[in-house]
């Protein structure tokens, strides 16, 4: 096990190395999760970039973490030569996110940040392009916050068909209008999703 | 006499036309969503479409048969009205799959409509999710069916009831930014 | 009036009608091997007479000025007006014969009248896919010009005259058909035949998948029924000229539609298994390989 692990201690230690105040480990093979301060995002991804060959960003993905108020910014790289992904993590305050974009390292986070931008109000500065995307006119809070409630907004939005008010489990709904019995294997399934 | 010789005669075009309008419905090709990937099949050598006079149309002005493919968020309603309103009379739409009839898998969906019908009329509804070509190829002989019977007056419908129609489009979409068409 | 001109009144009516049903059920046959050869049943071959009348059917409001309006009629008169100076028929008096000196040389500008008139319909419109299919189209034209006016040159020189009916009247046997007769004519004619009708590989005026079907984009309904009728009326005229120039027309019509149908079913068939040049790699073909035969043509001619 130590030995497979070799390329991926080895970047941990740099890392350790260069950046003390960071979160180092190692989920598994191939993978090295850091947890960092906010300010340090920026000369991180410079480092592991220019440094250590980690050329390519794979995507940026975000967590709202409603509890703690905070949202989590995860930038994942990757390095060519030997596989390994960095994923990078960044809580922002969930009042008032703000970051500085990543343009200049790779242009096409651009579009990433935009879809972050309206799905979860982030705002990226000195982006230049915070433009509508996906949604167009979206008022109110960003969609995909924990806090928006997607089933109520639907309800009140859009039209509803008769009949489909509740999201059902169609064998509790099928054998409630006939009368049939749920055998014992599908129950487990049914019961839990009423539940 | 003579008024009842024009009927008639306008009863024989009026024959005519309903039989061409049926043997000849052009399709626009427009993928608003997953179903887009049932409709190559339904016009390729397998299931052969064209048996039935069903051809792909370029343009919107060419087409008679608007195929809504599967869900619809609020961006692409917006040119899927416009495309809509290009068409020229007589038009039909063809919902196509559980999206447009109840919103299907996007039922709490925040961003996907799911009543294609309170938006612009629809003739007739294919359901499931996806319709195969043969679900594809039947509904549109149930088509050819309403247009036989003089029933598939859906762009009627839209002009008389326009005020309707715009009240439940401007619901949600806010900034109205669209050009009126001179139907 | 005497019983000669009612018939000739009548041939003026028939020939258009005759020329639009066979162009339009060529246009089904064609769409019925199409699909044979995509191993698809295919549509019936009155499929596009349905189609037709739908168009004609349907109502149509859209206006973008004058131009926009004329574009069809003028596609309609140029194609009408080509049939009735081709003669259809060897010596018959029904159908037209208006046979003239220098009738060739009236052709090649009538042909070319129809497409201008829908360039400046479709360039009214506005829509950015008709004015690159116009584009296109001009371009093309120019390509396919050229090898064959080269041809009809060699031909005129050959035997001194510019009336078709002379030609027809040149051609009293099989063997003196024009084919054998000036074979490098013929061959740059009927390559430039292939770009003349829009089939593969040189569909890149209407590619229907990359610029929405091109100048036609903007019309539907009844404009576009105009443009259809136009069209077939058209390929018919085309047919029965080539026919006249180099298969030495023909004396009923179960020979015409012989003789058309096999001439057709040369740019149809090439067209089913090609895939689609770009305009410039259409024009450097155009002058290339049929504009070397025509040259070709002319020199045997002259020397």
């Amino acid at each position: 096990m130590e030995v497979k692990l070799q390329v991926e201690n080895e970047i941990l230690d740099k890392i350790k190395h260069t950046f003390h105040s960071a979160e180092v480990s190692i989920p598994r093979k191939q993978r090295v999760e850091v947890k960092l301060r906010n300010d340090l995002i920026h000369p991180f991804l410079a480092y592991l970039k220019d440094t250590l060959g980690f050329k390519h960003l794979s995507h940026i993905s975000t967590v709202d973490w409603l509890e703690e108020k905070e949202i989590e910014l995860v930038y994942i790289v990757m390095n060519y030569d030997n596989l390994v992904e960095v994923i990078a993590k960044i809580r922002l305050d969930r009042e008032k996110p703000e970051i500085p974009t990543l343009r200049e390292f790779w242009p096409q986070v651009e579009t990433y940040e935009r879809e972050i931008h309206e799905m979860y109000g982030v705002n990226f500065l000195g982006h230049g392009n915070l433009t509508d995307f996906i949604l167009e006119d979206w008022e109110g809070i960003p969609p995909m916050r924990r806090d928006f409630d997607t089933v109520k907004y639907a309800k009140e939005t859009y039209f509803n068909r008769p009949g489909r008010e509740d999201a059902q489990d169609v064998r509790t709904t099928i054998t409630k209008k006939s009368g049939e019995e749920i055998p014992e294997l599908a129950k487990v399934y049914s019961v839990r999703h009423l539940e | 006499m003579e008024v009842s010789y024009d009927k008639e005669s306008r009863k024989i075009v009026q024959a005519i036309e309903r039989f061409a309008r049926k043997h000849s419905l052009w399709v626009l090709a427009y993928g608003t969503g997953c179903g887009a990937i049932e409709v190559p099949p339904t016009m390729t050598s397998r299931y052969d479409a064209e048996r039935f006079g069903i051809r792909g149309a370029a343009t919107p002005r060419q087409a008679d048969v608007l195929l809504i493919t599967g869900y619809l968020s609020v961006k692409t309603l917006k040119r899927v009205i416009r495309t809509y309103e290009q068409m020229q009379d007589p038009k039909y739409v063809i919902g196509f799959g559980s999206c447009t009839i109840n919103g299907g898998m996007y039922w709490d969906s925040y961003n996907t409509i799911k009543l294609l019908d309170m938006y612009i009329p629809v003739d007739v509804y294919i359901n499931g999710c996806m319709p195969r070509p043969e679900a594809v190829i039947s509904g549109f002989i149930e088509l050819q069916k309403v247009i036989a019977e003089g029933k598939a007056e859906g762009a009627r419908k839209y002009k008389e009831n326009l005020d309707w129609y715009r009240a439940n489009q401007q619901k949600i979409i806010h900034n109205w930014n669209m050009p009126d068409y001179n139907w | 009036m005497d019983s000669s001109t009612w018939i000739k009144i009548l041939g003026y009516i028939i020939t258009p009608i005759t020329a639009f049903v066979v162009g339009v059920t060529y246009g089904g046959i064609v769409r019925v091997i199409t699909a044979r050869v995509q191993n698809r049943f295919g549509p019936p071959i009155t499929q596009n007479f349905w189609d037709i009348i739908k168009l004609y059917s349907k109502k149509t409001a859209v206006h973008h000025g004058l131009m926009q309006h004329w574009g069809p009629i003028f596609a309609i008169t140029a194609s009408v007006t080509s049939l009735f100076f081709i003669p259809v028929l060897k010596d018959s008096p029904l159908w037209l014969n208006n046979s003239f000196n220098g009738d060739i040389i009236f052709l090649l500008y009538m042909m070319v009248f129809g497409s201008l008139g829908m360039a400046l319909g479709a360039g009214q419109t506005g829509n950015p896919n008709s004015a690159i299919g116009v584009a296109r189209g001009l371009a093309l034209m120019v390509g396919y010009e050229v090898p064959f006016v080269l041809a009809l040159v060699a031909i005129m020189i050959q035997f001194k005259t510019t009336s078709i009916a002379e030609l027809m009247a040149v051609q009293d046997g099989f063997s003196n058909w024009l084919i054998f007769q000036s074979p490098f004519a013929f061959i740059a004619a009927i390559l430039a035949f292939l770009g003349m009708m829009h089939y593969a590989p040189f569909d890149v005026t209407f590619a229907p998948a990359e610029i929405a079907s091109g100048p036609a984009s903007e019309f539907g309904g009844k404009y576009l029924a105009l443009m259809q009728t136009s069209g077939s009326i058209f390929t018919f005229a085309k047919l029965v000229l080539f026919t006249d120039i180099f298969l030495g027309g023909a004396g009923d019509l179960v020979t015409l539609i012989v003789k058309t149908f096999l001439l057709y079913m040369i740019p149809v068939l090439t067209g089913i298994v090609n895939p689609r040049y770009r305009t410039e790699q259409a024009i450097t073909f155009f002058w290339k390989w049929p504009t070397v035969f025509g040259i070709i043509a002319i020199l045997i001619v002259v020397l």
